[in-house]
């Protein structure tokens, strides 16, 4: 087929004027573009986009060109020819009424093609995850092997993983550019998505966001995604599925039975320090900071809150976990796995909040000091967050008003040691 | 006077039009059109300034020059700025000034009621504006999508103002098209046929059905959400069970029906502009206007293209993706014989024609970037990124805005009698010109490369600061264009050089009366018999060497009279509508009757009942006096 390898020819070298050629196009220069063929499904929407802008520059050419020729051939020129008063000319008209319905035609023909495929139901033996949008974070669980996680998605390559997408509240959309289209999450509705990411795909980390307007913190509503290899997959269900490492429970009866039946804690003694404990697979941080810089956290803290970091180095996890998470209004909106009483789903569940790298919806680095000052004025940190304010005489800048109780800088650095216990 | 050259007039005709009460009670279609004018630019600078403001937090990674609850204000407020307050009333002036010039009226058919639409415009306009001063502006985004815009998710009163404000302004557009539509079937002058129509006036008539066909969905929309808001309904009660879907339907019902309410009047514009300035007839006159309708109609069907993402299955994406392909080939067809006209022709680059040339140029860009969106699996990359935001700012900056330019350059001289000046003119072009691809080319790559829309702050190294960095540019670049264009619009009303009856040599009735047209538009009555008639009285022999005369006008001479010399209408007995303040009092009392509902917010019954109250009185009490006293 010639002709056909005549066209792929010219719409590669077509991309690579228009986009790649802007700059020398490398992975890490445009960490979010959609110009690539990770998966089935976004392989599928770039043979189509590229078709588009094949056709879409034919057009542009001849059109631009053509009213720059007229306008320079015709333009007025002393002693020039009078205009012909001409009204029309039915042959033309046709012409170019039907030369673009052509190339629609070539253009309609593949979009129904893909548009069939691509929204078939999903290949037996998909992975299946649920992803329901929060104002403003996300939520994932994997209903098959017992996970429940919030804004770091982990999948494995070459196996299919299909999103079935809800909302808790508004509107959102579930998007990673470099895995294929976005999907919409609909109050009341269940969308689904699926795509399977190429067999050959390294462990690599990719950015998601919310794209559709969702209030006040629709900017900081992202999230990431890890395509990691089988084995590490499996290693990293097996840990998030289990029940809290760290768990500090006055009922230890409770911290020793495992809540679901695929939990394998690996010997965990509930008053032990964390560091004695295995958390599975986690996608290696110093791999993040290396090669995938672009999905770390840049937002800066805010002015303003202040936390006497001296304090994060004693703080005690124990003491974090039952005064601190128990006492201190957490556990009315966080679950941890393990611990009774903490079953509420209205913010994200923080089991093992530790073997995350982000953390307020992808906003922020989850690291000690910033964790600390989320915890204080999470509202302050990001724009219209749902989170309490929780450190004492902090400003609620959604209330208006001072909070009176709630915990001090002290009480907060055992908050966090007992968070950051959670591997 | 006595000093100009005979046809040369520029200053008002003696009358008793002056003083601001001659204003607010004026009946005149002109200077209601010059009001509106007037408004709708100085929207078009209040949505400049707050894209300004957009571009400048977005010039570079994580800056905090507005914050979010800011910023979301005011992306909102400037599409719905730029959409309801700007363009649409920028479309609406030369409604205002030109159909009844066109068609060779003496007015609109209902001139109190034209009076009416812009009172209640301009009003609406300030009811909808105001709140951003005190940070309470509308933050649900132009298009509202349910929930997020019901109580449930904003308890605020900033969306309280935006669905009571453009509930208001749609009876302004509603009441506006009504009395167009039938301004053109009924007072057109002897000949003018429907055929023989300028193509303005064409396209402004598709667009006023347009209006009145797409205006209902989006108030049955916009009542169900007040009603939600103020009265306890579900109808997008999520918790209740409501389907936010109901509400984008509805919405975009109306949503994609009023890009071409955007576009058309400037494609009409431009369609006068060109042939002027080429010296040749519309090239396949019949043609564009079918093409207009077919856009028209066909805008009708292709509604749930801005939905592709919803997951509303493979059987409705199909079809709603095929529709809108059709759409582009009376598109194509359009831009094709615009340059058609320019074929063979003798082609002037005034301002104007540069701002049609533009529109020709850049339009294109957003049509071939339409197509790409409507392939649903390629739209699932583009919808909701900056690829949709450089692709309308195509079409609505690209098009609609070079249109309204083109109309704006090309009919001053026949609204004040002057020129705006050529070199301003030309500085203005081109600053607007490559300010225009500055800002929003780049966008087509920062979506592409996965930059969401509607986000009010981003990390660095996404590879996007380098396309927002230009676009922010290319803001500021524009916003030196506007200054200029401003300064000019202002300066030429008294400095700019004198401009006859008929300044560009053009062929519609509009060029055949005095600039600034006397009160009373025509001292007779034209009679026309094609679609040039002034070509035809100017230079009879124009036609020759062509068979017909692309109408079925046959050639010969013209019975149009050219006048050149402006009387009072009382001297001429031409009775007039006498100027009457009651519809803009009847406007206000729509207004303040809606405003009522806003102290609800605070369970303040007895006021919102008073203020609503006195408002509804207002309302009947004027609509009373109006309709009970004579017109002339």
């Amino acid at each position: 087929m010639p002709k056909l390898s005549l066209r792929q020819a010219a719409t590669t070298a077509l991309t690579t004027v228009a986009l790649l050629a802007l700059s020398g196009c490398g992975f890490t220069e445009y960490p979010n573009s959609t110009f690539n063929h990770h998966t089935d499904f976004n392989t599928a929407i770039d043979a189509l986009f590229q078709r588009l802008l094949f056709w879409g520059t034919i057009v542009f050419v001849v059109v631009e060109a053509g009213l720059v020729y007229t306008i320079i051939k015709y333009r007025k020129r002393p002693g020039g020819p009078k205009p012909r008063p001409i009204h029309g000319n039915a042959a033309l008209e046709i012409t170019w009424t039907v030369i673009p319905a052509l190339i629609l035609v070539l253009i309609a023909i593949p979009t129904v093609k893909t548009i069939f495929q691509t929204q078939a139901d999903a290949p037996a033996g998909a992975l299946k995850v649920q992803v329901i949008g929060h104002q403003w974070w996300w939520e994932f669980r994997y209903p098959e092997l017992g996970i429940v996680t919030a804004n770091e998605l982990y999948v494995p390559v070459g196996r299919t993983v299909e999103f079935e997408l809800t909302t808790k509240d508004v509107l959102h959309s579930f998007w990673i550019p470099q895995m294929g289209g976005k999907r919409d999450l609909i109050s009341n509705k269940t969308n689904y998505l699926w795509f399977t990411p190429n067999a050959d795909l390294g462990t690599s980390a990719w950015n998601g966001f919310c794209t559709e307007y969702c209030g006040s913190s629709h900017a900081n509503m992202k999230f990431r995604l890890y395509t990691v290899q089988p084995d590490e997959f499996d290693a990293w269900a097996k840990h998030q599925a289990s029940p809290a490492v760290f768990s500090a429970t006055p009922a230890p009866a409770a911290a020793t039975t495992p809540v679901t039946p695929v939990a394998q804690v690996s010997g965990v003694d509930s008053t032990a320090p964390a560091t004695a404990t295995t958390a599975g697979y986690v996608f290696p941080r110093e791999r993040l900071e290396t090669e995938f810089p672009h999905v770390i956290p840049q937002t800066p803290i805010p002015t303003g809150l202040t936390f006497d970091d001296a304090l994060l180095a004693g703080g005690d996890p124990t003491r974090g976990a039952n005064e601190g998470f128990m006492l201190g209004g957490c556990i009315g909106c966080h679950a941890i796995s393990g611990v009774p009483g903490a079953v509420s789903e209205i913010g994200p569940n923080l089991t093992h909040i530790a073997s995350r790298h982000t953390i307020a919806g992808g906003l922020y680095k989850n690291d000690a000091p910033t964790l600390a000052r989320w915890i204080k004025n999470a509202r302050h940190m990001k724009p219209g967050s749902l989170m309490n304010t929780i450190g004492r005489g902090e400003y609620d800048p959604i209330l208006k008003t001072t909070n009176t109780g709630g915990l001090d800088d002290r009480q907060i650095a055992d908050v966090v040691a007992y968070l950051l216990a959670l591997k | 006077m006595a000093t100009l050259a005979a046809p040369a007039r520029a200053t008002a005709p003696a009358s008793t039009q002056s003083g601001l009460w001659s204003w607010i009670a004026t009946t005149d279609h002109k200077r209601i059109g010059t009001l509106y004018l007037w408004t709708a630019l100085a929207f078009f600078l209040i949505g400049g300034l707050e894209a300004v403001l957009i571009r400048t937090q977005l010039a570079r990674p994580n800056m905090g020059f507005v914050s979010a609850e800011t910023y979301n204000q005011l992306f909102t407020m400037h599409g719905t700025t730029m959409v309801f307050l700007a363009v649409m009333p920028l479309s609406a002036a030369f409604f205002n000034y030109l159909i009844p010039l066109q068609i060779g009226a003496r007015d609109v058919a209902f001139p109190r009621l034209n009076a009416f639409s812009y009172w209640v415009y301009l009003l609406g306009g300030i009811f909808i504006t105001l709140p951003i001063l005190f940070q309470v502006a509308p933050d649900g985004g132009w298009f509202g999508y349910a929930p997020l815009t019901t109580t449930q998710f904003s308890s605020g009163p900033n969306i309280d103002f935006w669905v009571i404000g453009l509930q208001i302004l749609g009876v302004s557009s509603l009441a506006a098209a009504f009395n167009f539509i039938t301004t053109i079937i009924n007072l057109r002058a002897p000949g003018m046929t429907l055929m023989r129509m300028p193509m303005f006036t064409w396209m402004s008539f598709v667009v006023q059905f347009l209006l009145i066909l797409a205006f209902p969905p989006i108030t049955v929309a916009l009542v169900f959400l007040l009603m939600d808001r103020f009265f306890g309904t579900t109808f997008y009660a999520i918790a209740q069970g409501a389907d936010p879907l109901l509400w984008q339907h509805l919405f975009w019902v109306f949503g994609h029906p009023e890009v071409y309410i955007l576009i058309l009047p400037a494609f009409g514009l431009v369609s006068e502009v060109l042939p002027t300035f080429s010296k040749k007839p519309l090239f396949g006159y019949n043609v564009m206007v079918y093409s207009g309708i077919m856009i028209g109609f066909l805008g009708f069907g292709v509604w749930a293209h801005h939905m592709f993402a919803v997951g509303m299955g493979a059987v409705a994406d199909s079809i709603f993706s095929l529709m809108t392909m059709l759409i582009a080939i009376p598109t194509g067809v359009k831009i094709f014989n615009w340059i058609a006209t320019m074929w063979a022709g003798e082609v002037r680059f005034t301002v104007p024609m540069k701002f049609a040339i533009a529109l020709i140029a850049m339009f294109t860009i957003g049509g071939i970037s339409g197509v790409m969106h409507s392939s649903p699996p390629a739209d699932l990359q583009q919808t909701d990124s900056y690829f949709v935001v450089a692709h309308f700012h195509y079409v609505l900056f690209g098009g609609s805005i070079m249109g309204i330019f083109a109309g704006i350059y090309h009919y001053y001289p026949k609204i004040t009698g002057r020129f705006l000046d050529e070199r301003l003119g030309n500085v203005h072009f081109w600053l607007n010109f490559i300010g225009m691809n500055l800002t929003f080319f780049p966008m087509h790559f920062s979506g592409l490369l996965g930059m969401p829309r509607r986000i009010y702050t981003y990390d660095a190294g996404q590879g996007w600061d380098l396309f927002n960095l230009l676009a922010t540019y290319g803001t500021y670049l524009l916003v030196i264009a506007t200054a200029v264009f401003v300064w000019n619009f202002v300066r030429s009303r008294t400095r700019g050089a004198i401009a006859g009856g008929d300044p560009w040599g053009a062929a519609t009735l509009e060029w055949s009366i005095p600039s600034p047209p006397p009160e009373y538009n025509f001292a007779q009555i034209p009679t026309v018999t094609s679609r040039y008639p002034l070509w035809d009285l100017k230079d009879p022999s124009w036609h020759e060497g062509e068979d017909s005369h692309g109408d079925t006008g046959t050639p010969g001479p013209s019975p149009l009279r050219e006048e050149t010399e402006t009387h009072t209408a009382k001297a001429l007995g031409i009775p007039m509508p006498y100027p009457t303040a009651k519809p803009a009092f009847t406007a206000l009392g729509l207004v303040v009757m809606f405003s009522g509902l806003l102290f609800l917010r605070n369970d303040l019954f007895a006021v919102a009942m008073t203020v609503t109250l006195s408002g509804a009185a207002m309302l009947i009490g004027g609509l009373y006096a109006w309709l009970t006293s004579p017109l002339e």
